[in-house]
């Protein structure tokens, strides 16, 4: 097993991709937090973006609950979505298969690989979003959403651990997108359905009329933060919304393992 | 083209019927909205004690703090035909709170008009008259933005849902700013009651205004009721008479608070 992720992981480093993604992760808060303080108006419309011209922990919330919405989805897709596809692509699944490692093992060598990866985008981003917020706006105290003041140093640990409960939601779209990538054999179509989900996922959410639905779509999760910076503190969401991605990355990888271990390798 | 368009089509539709499932599901166990009157009730005046303080400490006010003020809120959504549960920007919330240099008007409450999203978080937007404009002077002379005129804020959607019990009258006004002449010489006034927990109910008496200002020549008085929200015309049962220009007004309420000063109003239209 140890063998197959490390050449998983060997196949990954390798890639043009990788890098960009983490290459984008860590330098793309750099200008979006220089242009975001550089605005005359403060973009009411999102939580948070009422203080995001002037506090750098209100930039970051704000980002966080703006990139939830299709940008999250999209960077975990662009490398979970290309995972299982591309072995069709250049023909190389009777390679790996009879010379190296059973199916199983690939399987999980790439699932572990992916989930591992995507953690690693998400830190790096949520790294590199909160130092440029806080470097570029300064870190005052942060209003929090039952209108209380919030100390910088409390507002840090916060805003971080709010960044950190999205992974939960964001490796169920990883799931989602390798199923896509196992079912549909295609790179391209991997990476674009789960972020077109995500929009009408993010869509069906906020529609009043489709409130029974918001418990079960992941991206509702992507929102459940709020709790953290309200005061009194609610983690009910929050609990919710891990129970609730566990689940689709369950389905999602059973799907996934189910189609894999039933395809005719050989023949193709 | 059937070969790659296949293997794309069916899982993508795979998925979007999955969705359409989970949402069937979703609606025959419908728990209902987490939006409601009772918990937008304890929310907002909990962030806006919040905000407000804020807002008093700028302006340079240190002793007022979060527990004096005891704000008390009372909501309702769209009138009274429409349930008070579910997101939406038709909320409006009546609040009052104690703060000794900025007493509550006649009617008790100031109107907040709130957006609540299916997240459980809204906004609100304050009324100006009791808490400011959007911006404000600070103690050093400043000029900043204005915590409490629009704010921010989230609940939690498993918290009391039971009834708050706060309720404030609706406000009557005079929404009219001329009498209307109707065909057959009656003067017309309209009247809109605000949200409140009962709607407006009393007596409109109307008079010829004099010159002198001594009481003219009655006009008559019509019982009115209105429901909460609602905007209606009132026909006085007296005439006008060539030369009338003006009628005093005068409400008074069983239901419901308002003005009890007699407003003078422009006669508009022919009359005798």
């Amino acid at each position: 097993m140890s063998a197959a992720v490390r050449f998983e992981l060997r196949k990954l480093a390798a890639q043009w991709r990788v890098r960009a993604l983490l290459l984008a992760a860590l330098l793309g808060p750099i200008p979006v937090a220089l242009v975001m303080s550089a605005q005359a108006n403060p973009p009411k419309d999102t939580l948070f973006g009422r203080f995001a011209l002037d506090n750098g922990f209100a930039l970051a919330l704000m980002l966080l609950g703006f990139l939830g919405q299709w940008v999250l989805p999209l960077l975990t897709s662009v490398v979970a979505g290309d995972s299982f596809a591309s072995e069709d692509q250049h023909g190389t699944w009777k390679t790996v298969l009879t010379r190296s490692t059973s199916r199983n093992r690939l399987f999980w060598a790439k699932v572990l690989v992916n989930l591992g990866l995507t953690t690693l985008v998400l830190v790096v981003l949520a790294a590199s979003t909160i130092a440029s917020a806080l470097l570029v706006e300064g870190a005052p105290a942060l209003t929090g959403l039952t209108g209380q003041l919030i100390a910088p140093g409390h507002a840090l640990w916060l805003v971080a651990a709010a960044w950190l409960s999205v992974l939960p939601p964001l490796l169920g779209f990883t799931c989602l997108a390798l199923l896509m990538s196992v079912w549909t054999r295609s790179s391209a179509a991997a990476i674009a359905v789960p972020v077109v989900l995500a929009l009408a996922m993010q869509m069906l959410g906020s529609v009043g009329t489709l409130e029974p639905v918001r418990p079960f779509l992941l991206t509702t999760a992507f929102e459940s933060w709020h709790g953290l910076l309200t005061d009194p503190r609610f983690t009910g969401p929050l609990l919710e919304g891990f129970v609730v991605s566990a689940a689709w990355a369950a389905v999602c990888l059973a799907g996934a393992s189910f189609i894999l271990h039933r395809r005719d390798i050989t023949g193709g | 083209m059937r070969r790659v368009l296949i293997p794309v089509l069916v899982p993508t539709l795979a998925l979007v019927l999955a969705l359409a499932a989970l949402t069937g599901l979703a609606f025959a166990t419908n728990p209902g909205s987490t939006v409601t009157k009772a918990r937008l009730e304890r929310a907002l005046p909990a962030v806006f004690a919040h905000v407000y303080v804020q807002e008093q400490r700028l302006a340079g006010r240190t002793g007022l703090t979060v527990a004096d003020l005891d704000p008390v809120a009372m909501c309702d959504r769209g009138g009274p035909s429409v349930a008070d549960t579910g997101p939406g920007s038709d909320w409006v919330c009546l609040m009052s709170w104690q703060d000794p240099e900025v007493p509550m008007p006649t009617e008790g409450y100031g109107k907040f008009e709130l957006t609540v999203r299916s997240n459980d978080c809204f906004t609100a937007s304050s009324p100006s008259k009791l808490v400011g404009y959007a911006t404000m002077t600070d103690a050093s002379g400043k000029t900043v933005t204005n915590p409490a005129y629009e704010f921010d804020g989230c609940f939690d959607p498993d918290t009391s849902n039971t009834p708050t019990g706060h309720t404030f009258p609706s406000l009557l006004s005079l929404t009219s700013t001329t009498a209307q002449v109707d065909a057959s010489g009656h003067p017309q006034v309209q009247l809109g009651c605000g949200t409140g927990s009962d709607g407006c109910a009393g007596t409109l008496t109307a008079t010829v205004a004099t010159a002198d200002g001594s009481t003219g020549r009655s006009l008559g008085s019509v019982p009115f009721d209105l429901a909460e929200e609602q905007v209606k015309t009132v026909t006085l049962p007296g005439r006008l008479r060539a030369g009338d220009s003006q009628v005093v007004v005068t409400l008074s309420t069983t239901t419901g608070v308002g003005s009890s000063s007699p407003a003078t109003l422009a006669v508009q239209g022919a009359t005798g």
